[in-house]
């Protein structure tokens, strides 16, 4: 089943998801990006109903780009949330609504920060210093609350990241093979391997 | 499982003498699993208003927008900020006009009136999700722990209390209803609102 | 020849010129003067009052805070004020206008509008009547001064063709060159808000008709951050607040009773 993590670090968010598409009890696909780059410093894992997730995906693509193209400067991460939410807030009491999640990695270059946000299907949004979607999240948020380091290196980042990815496989019954995950920092965006 | 309880919270207001007190618990739930214990519900509208969303955080956040852009364009507009009473029958209305497909929260209002004299006056209120004011004389309560509130607020509450008063027993009577609930807890804010300043503090409580 | 192409404000002259636009903006340099300047730590805004009069009844501008007397300066939002100049009325719909795109951008987006896409807004509604409908244009130049953390302090002035440009100073309304110049000759890069506000005041005193520089023809504003949140803050000085501003820059109206007495 579908799983995503994300964490912040002291100058870096690390957002990993994993690279099966799905239809049911088949694997149709073991490695598609479900991590979208919004602008150059701002990430996205969606996960959810299949279909929603890249059409939703898709549309948000779209607007920040037209948004960065319009008015020169890109939107900084917590405008973009904000915007977002509001499309899946405004979505959720329309006649058929996304059903999608959003992990939104971002670093703000304004005020040289790591930002990140859970966002579900209803529109909630939340600035934590870490999170997860899907059933991962009841074992990674536990591994989080205990390993979690804000001030931590991107090293260490990716350690706490690889215990989650490892518990997940080793616990949970319909666990994803393989994962990938991106990086941004004041640099912008690069994908790891782990 | 209720959509109110989805994502867990609670908010109490109290008056106190000359002052008035707003408190709530941090925790942002997905049912059982916590999300985050930094969210906010309660918000400074004005110097003197603070107001309070318990209910589903979706909706929490949709309306603390639009309160911004109503009472926004009001102050400016108007020239000046906005009084309690008339924000209450704002948010009341607000939310009637989804009656028949609403917003999931019942907002608490709190905040210090001028009076004609030129005095200020406690002023709590509370709302059902549909916009049901309720202007009470003592404390409002709302959330997953509103029943629990009521037991220990009715216990403890007594009138014409001072700010630092008033701050122990709104404090004492939220972390004491939250911890008998699973939806609520996971950190605390008060806020006393007196004439001349705000005290907000967090409570260092049970983070289980 | 020309009036023949005056009446509508769409159609091009042959020699290329859209007539009611030039009338716009001459109505604009006979206007009150609306003067700016930049500085590194804030934006200072003047305003030279029309309407006066001491039947003018002003109780309801006492306060202050929000809107000044309300003629000239106009809080737009909490990162931006306005100096309006020519029609008071067209102003007025274009400053609720600003005020609404600017909370709109607010529930968007969670965040101030930046400075310039405010100005883009009331642009792109200029720049329609100048194209559509055959209506009359704008008879409002504005001057913005702003805050927003991608280009920190900004001066924008925008005209009735729907054009806007960025400054360090500029003025706008009647003596407009003269103060220009003025501006020109005095302005320094280094300047910090104190500094603009003599710079704007000694400017505005030399320019404007009246001899004296008082609360009943002036407007003041000034844009900084505040010390302690970092958030910009807005002030648009009460009629007390710019006597009490003028007497410490040294320019308040002398007592014309003493003036005479020691003339004579």
């Amino acid at each position: 089943m579908e799983c995503s993590f994300a964490l912040t670090g002291k100058d870096y968010v690390i957002v990993a998801a994993d690279t099966t598409a799905a239809r049911s009890i088949v694997k149709m696909k073991i490695d598609e990006d479900k991590i979208k780059e919004l602008s150059p410093h701002l990430l996205m894992a969606y996960s959810g109903e299949p279909g929603d997730t890249v059409n939703f995906a898709e549309y948000i693509e779209r607007n920040i780009r037209l948004h960065h193209i319009r008015h020169l400067v890109p939107l900084s991460p917590s405008a973009s949330a904000a915007w977002i939410r509001r499309a899946l807030a405004q979505s959720l009491r329309s006649r058929n609504p996304y059903s999608v999640n959003l992990l939104l990695g971002g670093y703000d270059t304004a005020e040289d920060k790591p930002k990140l946000f859970w966002i579900d299907y209803l529109g909630t949004l939340s600035e934590v210093p870490f999170a997860a979607h899907g059933y991962g999240s009841y074992f990674a948020l536990s591994l989080f609350d205990r390993y979690h380091n804000p001030e931590g290196t991107v090293e260490e980042g990716l350690a706490t990241l690889k215990r989650c990815i490892d518990q997940v496989s080793k616990r949970l019954v319909v666990a994803p093979g393989k994962y990938k995950v991106k990086i941004v920092d004041k640099d912008g965006v690069r994908e790891v391997e782990i | 499982m209720s959509i109110m309880q989805l994502n867990g919270g609670s908010v109490v207001a109290m008056v106190g003498k000359d002052c008035v007190g707003i408190a709530t618990d941090m925790r942002l739930g997905n049912q059982a699993l916590g999300i985050s214990s930094e969210f906010q519900r309660v918000f400074p509208l004005t110097d003197r208003i603070y107001y309070g969303l318990p209910g589903l955080a979706t909706d929490v956040a949709t309306l603390r927008e639009r309160f911004r852009y109503r009472v926004n364009m009001y102050t400016i507009k108007e020239e000046r900020e906005i009084e309690p009473e008339t924000f209450a029958h704002l948010v009341s209305s607000t939310l009637y006009e989804h009656r028949f497909g609403p917003y999931f929260v019942e907002p608490v209002i709190a905040g210090l009136s001028k009076t004609p004299s030129g005095g200020l006056k406690p002023f709590i209120a509370a709302t059902d999700l549909i916009g049901c004011l309720n202007f009470a004389k003592d404390f409002v309560v709302a959330g997953t722990a509103s029943e629990k509130l009521f037991g220990v607020a009715e216990g403890l509450w007594e009138p014409d209390l001072e700010p630092e008063d008033l701050f122990e027993t709104i404090s004492q009577t939220l972390m004491n209803a939250v911890d008998r609930d699973a939806y609520s807890g996971w950190g605390c804010t008060v806020h006393i609102l007196t004439k001349d300043q705000v005290i907000t503090r967090t409570l260092k409580a049970r983070m289980d | 020849m020309a009036r023949r192409y005056d009446s509508r404000t769409t159609i091009f002259s042959p020699e290329g010129r859209l007539y009611q636009i030039e009338y716009a903006m001459e109505a604009i340099s006979h206007a009150g003067t609306v003067l700016g300047v930049l500085a590194a730590d804030g934006v200072v805004l003047a305003a030279e009052k029309k309407v006066t009069g001491k039947l003018l009844d002003l109780s309801a501008s006492k306060q202050g805070g929000y809107g000044g007397s309300g003629e000239k300066i106009f809080l737009l939002n909490s990162n931006m004020i306005g100096g309006v100049a020519g029609l008071t009325a067209d102003a007025n719909s274009l400053v609720n206008y600003a005020r609404s795109a600017a909370q709109n951008h607010l529930l968007s987006y969670d965040e101030d509008i930046p400075v310039e896409l405010l100005v883009q807004r009331l642009c792109d509604m200029k720049q329609g009547y100048t194209q559509f409908g055959g209506l009359r244009p704008f008879g409002v130049s504005i001057l913005y001064a702003g805050y927003d953390p991608h280009y920190q302090f900004q001066l924008y002035h925008s005209d009735p063709s729907g054009n806007y440009s960025g400054w360090k100073a500029t003025c706008i309304g009647s003596n407009n060159g003269t103060a220009q110049s003025l501006l020109k000759q005095e302005y320094k890069d280094t300047m910090n808000v104190k500094e603009a506000i003599g710079l704007v005041l000694r400017t505005m005193s030399k320019t404007m008709d009246s001899t004296t520089l008082g609360s009943e023809k002036l407007e003041f504003a000034v844009l900084t951050l505040d010390p302690e949140t970092k958030q910009p803050k807005a002030k648009i000085y009460n009629a007390a607040e710019i006597d009490a501003l003028l007497k410490s820059e040294g320019l308040a109206k002398k007592d014309e009773d003493t003036e005479m007495k020691t003339a004579s």
